[in-house]
């Protein structure tokens, strides 16, 4: 159960950073490797804000937030003022931000021991809440304050994607997706299509700063190497949103991602739990994500072959 | 069809004017072609014009500058009174309805109509985080989609790119003028149409227009279309204008007579073409 409740807090604290490739990937079109980077800066700057000045955790969180906007805003400003290649742009901040972070940090890996975060509030709220380090969840003993992290998390997201929801329906929203959509048309309609990629990236890298500030307070450190690969988890988590729901709607698309993003920690979860090795978990996501990139196409052509044979 | 009243006898300042404007792409390689070589143009307000001429002549690159899709080399191009030779498209919008050739160009293909047409409600305006899909505005596009009669005021929620070219192209027109524009530019906006929905996009274009007093560009080649639409013809070759008929003129005029101008056209660019061979095999 402890497990469960584990595999389900990183899976909704992961559905931020799916979320932020929805963003960039669904919307605007484009596999942004920023997130790789923007993911560990939201960490070691939420990192540093805590350990090194004490800053309150609520604030630390928010920086991480920031910190991924300011990455978002410089990948958009090369594939927009700049006119680099998008995949390009992201390779460039994403290596650049490798350096910035561990300038940041001071050294490759910060432990939050003995500092106030987001888990110690947890930790002290759960005995307020429930009345001591343990409870009753359907007749299984559990950690308190394990389940007040996923409750907050929970909330968190869940006010997170419904402000996103709405803000795809707005006139600035729906200009932006359009902008993904037709750039030509958008133009045509007095829409600033450079603008508009470039908050959107910022958004979208924000939301993936934001996942990793929290991520390292939930596992209690924020290290230089922990965002490496991650754009390819966050695509995986897209795919599988959107092969469950069939998206077709901002708003089954985003609430596909947050489930894509849990459902994909459990199986990963359960993996592991089954003995397979972490060092293969990066391989593995890959091959899932290139399957799930090519069978949908192959598959159609295959019943297009059947279909032309049996005419 | 309507043809419209000519601008009044007051003399007044023209709507659109292009001053000498000159455009090259790719200057100096071989690919290097010069659609624009010192336009002067006026466009009265509430005139309709057509825009005819050859491949290849400069007429989408005419429309496309005073859209501001590119910046011009040289000259100046005036809107409404205010010189917007250096205002990028976006900013151009607030003035500007377009239909493009493409009926895949107008519209977002994944977004419902609803969408396209709260965009369409936004032109050149200000998008801040209001909804975008206001009552009003569905009240009000239900009652016009359902004066297309292409039955789509029941499938307001579907995507546009589930539509066929000529519906696309009647609801990127009803976008274009959703706000009124002070310039309507159509770059053959049927050719890409079967004839029956040419027809009927061609019809709404003519009532749309006549409508709101819309001041007009557009680009045909179709004589047919040429003869029976519009109040004035221009008629370009090579980046330039070449012949200029008004109102009086276009009346007198045949789909024959300008059938005629263009085979004079044509005759004088392979003469062109012959002699630039002959001077190049000399020469070079
Ligand atoms: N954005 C561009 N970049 C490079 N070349 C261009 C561009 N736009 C137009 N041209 C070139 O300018 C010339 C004039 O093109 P334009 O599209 O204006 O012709 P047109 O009169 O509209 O012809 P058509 O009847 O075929 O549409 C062509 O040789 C075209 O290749
Ligand atoms: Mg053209």
């Amino acid at each position: 159960m402890t497990l469960l409740i584990g595999a389900l807090t990183l899976g909704v604290i992961l559905a931020l950073l799916a979320l932020g490739v929805y963003i960039s990937y669904r919307i605007f079109d484009i596999a942004d490797i920023t997130v790789d980077g923007s993911l560990t800066f939201g960490a070691a700057v939420t990192g540093v804000l805590l350990v090194k000045y004490g800053v309150h955790p609520l604030w630390a969180t928010s920086a991480g937030f920031i910190a991924g906007m300011m990455a978002g805003t410089v990948s958009g400003v090369l594939q927009t003022r700049f006119h680099i290649n998008a995949l390009l742009s992201g390779i460039l901040v994403m290596t650049a931000l490798y350096s910035v972070n561990l300038h940041v940090m001071g050294r490759s890996n910060i432990p939050f021991l003995g500092v106030a975060t987001l888990s110690t509030y947890c930790e002290t709220m759960a005995v307020q809440v429930f009345g001591g380090p343990e409870t009753q969840l359907w007749g299984w003993t559990v950690s308190s304050a394990d389940l007040t992290m996923l409750l907050l998390m929970l909330t968190l997201v869940g006010a997170i994607a419904t402000g996103l929801w709405a803000f795809f329906r707005t006139d600035l929203g729906t200009a932006m997706r359009a902008s993904g959509d037709n750039p030509q048309m958008v133009k045509a309609l007095g829409g600033n299509v450079e603008n508009y990629r470039i908050f959107g990236l910022a958004l979208s890298n924000g939301l993936v700063g934001l996942a990793g500030a929290l991520w390292a307070q939930y596992q209690n450190f924020a290290d230089v190497q922990m965002g490496i690969g991650m754009v390819v988890w966050g695509l995986a988590s897209v795919i599988i949103g959107e092969a469950l729901t069939g998206a077709t709607g901002v708003g089954i698309a985003i609430a596909g991602a947050i489930i894509g993003s849990v459902l994909f920690r459990q199986l990963v979860a359960i993996a592991l739990s089954f003995g397979l090795n972490p060092n293969d978990l990066k391989l593995i996501t890959a091959v899932f994500v290139f399957a799930a990139l090519v069978l949908p196409g192959m598959m159609k052509h295959v019943s297009l072959r059947k279909a032309q044979g049996a005419a | 069809m309507t043809t419209h009243a000519q601008a009044s006898a007051v003399p007044q300042r023209p709507l659109v004017r292009l001053n000498n404007v000159y455009k090259t792409f790719h200057a100096g390689t071989v690919n290097e072609v010069r659609p624009m070589r010192g336009i002067n143009l006026e466009i009265a307000e509430g005139s309709f014009v057509i825009v005819l001429g050859g491949n290849g002549s400069g007429k989408s690159t005419l429309l496309n500058a005073l859209a501001g899709s590119f910046p011009i080399d040289s000259g100046r191009i005036e809107l409404d009174g205010q010189d917007v030779s250096r205002w990028p498209e976006y900013r151009r919008a607030c003035l500007i309805g377009r239909v493009f050739q493409n009926p895949f160009s107008g519209t977002a293909p994944n977004m419902s109509i609803l969408d396209n047409f709260s965009l369409a409600a936004k032109r050149g305006k200000f998008r801040g985080l209001g909804w975008a899909h206001s009552r009003h505005l569905q009240d009000e596009l239900r009652d016009r989609v359902r004066e297309l009669k292409m039955g789509l005021e029941d499938r307001l929620d579907s995507a546009i790119g589930s539509l066929s070219g000529g519906q696309r192209q009647a609801l990127t027109l009803l976008m274009a003028t959703w706000l009124k524009p002070r310039l309507l530019l159509l770059d053959e906006h049927t050719a890409a149409l079967d004839p029956k929905s040419a027809d009927q996009v061609i019809a709404l274009t003519d009532r749309i227009i006549a409508r709101e007093g819309l001041t007009t560009l557009m680009v045909t080649h179709s004589m047919q279309q040429a003869i029976n639409l519009g109040d004035r013809i221009v008629m370009m070759h090579s980046g330039n204008v070449l012949h200029d008929f008004n109102s009086e003129q276009k009346q007198r005029l045949r789909v024959d007579d300008l059938l005629s101008r263009f085979e004079n056209v044509r005759r004088r660019e392979l003469l062109d073409e012959s002699a630039a061979e002959m001077l190049k095999s000399r020469y070079i």
